[in-house]
């Protein structure tokens, strides 16, 4: 029976971060669509709702009541499939994710996340990796040009930027001496001991690997509007093409915003000024804090060309990381 | 039913059944999205059997970091080449395959003897995680074998850099002339 008890637990838990993960994502569409607005100089939604608080949900219903146009020529299995393969391993990052230590309620301890392997890093850069494939068979499925090129581009950009990322988090892997995301927040004690005072270049190289990731504006050579049309996802309408920027622009940037929180700023440490729920409040927080930037440089500056990134991927990010790791391993030698 | 015995039923049947797949099927992207399956699958095994560390690196590595390379490849791959069959390619592969086999039994029951022997049983790996012990064997008893293959990584490499290097030269003179 103890075993039938943690698979309720883990599955309840499961559809919690899962729904909470979807309404958070239906309202950061209105946070960026609203800061987007105020960026170019305009309200942004303003109709639906007191100041377009209900335009997600409108949203939705659009989104979702619209005709599902499959075209003739695509391949159906695969075509339907990549929608699914873009969006799920997203959502599957958060089960490595922990959002504070357990604690304890009405005599209940509950524990804020649901997994902690003594891996959850590289599983977190696994499940991240896997999506790339959602965006190729997307492309391919489509079987037609402007899809082809964009899911290639993708796939170069997350090739180059996916090898950054892994060797920029070795930095601060060294410093906790752990792969366990809940012990690296643990090493972090105080205001300076986060490990952004300590590890600036990874810092910098995991930034530029996320914008590349989750196809940010500087890196959304995938989409370029302006060639492609929209890239991979030309020929999808309706729900499947809703998932594809839900799964990249949305819950990608914010559960990778939750990794670079973890890493660089201590997660959910933070003076308890909140009371018994200040760690969520501090996390949040810092995620919603790091969110913003990533939608501050995504509205404010042009596009690369596909070669230039690619070039800084392996030529800048790639000696940065491998550089970052060797001055770490020198001062923790020296250190002892 | 033990929750590990239906996971590793329900594994072993995905990859067993991906893998025929990737055999039999005609179209080869369909072929690749089924490796993709099985190796997903055996990495599922690996954390069925408490080796967490060689589960995510198998997802990492071979499920993404190298198959995204063959995806590449193939997805680029016009439709009726990728579909058609040379009866001369499966005559030869035959031997190949049963040799292939044989010494892939043979490491499978030799690792079922060895895994017996040896100081790290289970109760070690509960105490130091795995990341540590493979560390450990890494850098201790297994570091010469390790340099080497790092050894023969930087060799492929600078290869693959001059391969790719001597098609530019062999272009710049050709459109001099």
């Amino acid at each position: 029976m103890e075993m039938l008890a943690t698979v309720i637990g883990v599955v309840i838990k499961s559809v919690i971060f899962i729904v909470g993960m979807f309404l958070a994502a239906a309202y950061l569409t209105l946070i960026e669509r609203k800061f987007a607005g105020h960026v170019q100089q305009r309200p942004g939604p303003l109709h639906v709702g007191y100041h377009g608080l209900l335009q997600p949900i409108a949203d939705a219903l659009k989104v979702l009541t619209k005709e599902d146009l499959v075209p003739n020529n695509v391949d159906k299995v695969l075509f339907y499939l990549a929608s699914l393969m873009a969006f799920v391993p997203a959502i599957m990052i958060l089960a490595v994710v922990p959002f504070g230590d357990p604690f304890t309620i009405f005599g209940i301890e509950i524990k804020p996340f649901i997994t902690d392997l003594n891996i959850g890093l590289i599983l977190a850069l696994a499940f991240g990796s896997i999506s790339i494939y959602g965006v190729i068979f997307a492309g391919w499925a489509s079987n037609s040009k402007y899809p082809m090129i964009g899911g290639l581009r993708k796939a170069a950009v997350l090739i180059g930027y996916e090898v950054a990322l892994g060797f920029a988090m070795v930095g601060p892997i060294m410093m906790a001496g752990s792969f366990s995301l809940r012990e690296i927040v643990q090493a972090q004690e105080g205001f300076f001991g986060a490990f952004i005072w300590y590890q600036p270049i990874a810092f910098i190289v995991i930034l530029f690997a996320i914008l590349a990731e989750t196809g940010r504006t500087p890196f959304d050579v995938q989409e370029a509007e302006a060639e492609l049309v929209s890239g991979y996802n030309t020929e999808y309408s309706g729900m499947k093409f809703g998932l594809f920027p839900l799964a990249e622009w949305y819950i990608g940037t914010f559960v990778l915003s939750a990794i670079a929180v973890i890493l660089f700023f201590g997660g959910w440490k933070g003076p308890h000024i909140f009371g018994v729920l200040s760690p969520f409040i501090w996390f949040f927080l810092k995620v919603f804090m790091m969110f913003m930037f990533f939608l501050w440089v995504h509205w404010t500056l042009p596009r690369y060309r596909v070669d230039q990134i690619t070039e800084i991927a392996w030529k800048v990010m790639l000696p940065l990381s491998l550089l970052n790791i060797f001055i770490t391993a020198i001062i923790i030698i020296v250190k002892g | 039913m033990e929750l590990s015995v239906v996971a590793f039923w329900v594994l072993s049947a995905i990859a067993v059944i991906s893998a025929i797949g990737v055999v039999f099927f005609k179209n080869i992207v369909y072929s690749v999205l089924s490796l993709i399956s099985t190796l997903i699958a055996i990495s599922g095994l690996f954390f069925n059997l408490g080796a967490e560390l060689i589960g995510a690196l198998q997802i990492l590595i071979y499920a993404v970091a190298i198959v995204v390379f063959y995806v590449l490849v193939i997805s680029t791959v016009p439709q009726y080449k990728g579909e058609a069959v040379d009866p001369k390619y499966a005559l030869l592969s035959a031997p190949f395959g049963f040799i292939l086999f044989l010494e892939l039994a043979y490491v499978s029951v030799y690792g079922l003897w060895a895994s017996n022997t040896g100081i790290f049983s289970p109760d070690i790996f509960k105490e130091i995680s795995n990341a540590k012990a493979v560390a450990t064997l890494l850098f201790t008893k297994y570091l010469f074998p390790f340099e080497v293959a790092s050894l023969i990584l930087l060799v492929a490499m600078i290869g693959a850099i001059l391969l790719g290097k001597k098609d530019i030269v062999e272009d710049e003179k050709e459109g001099g002339a």
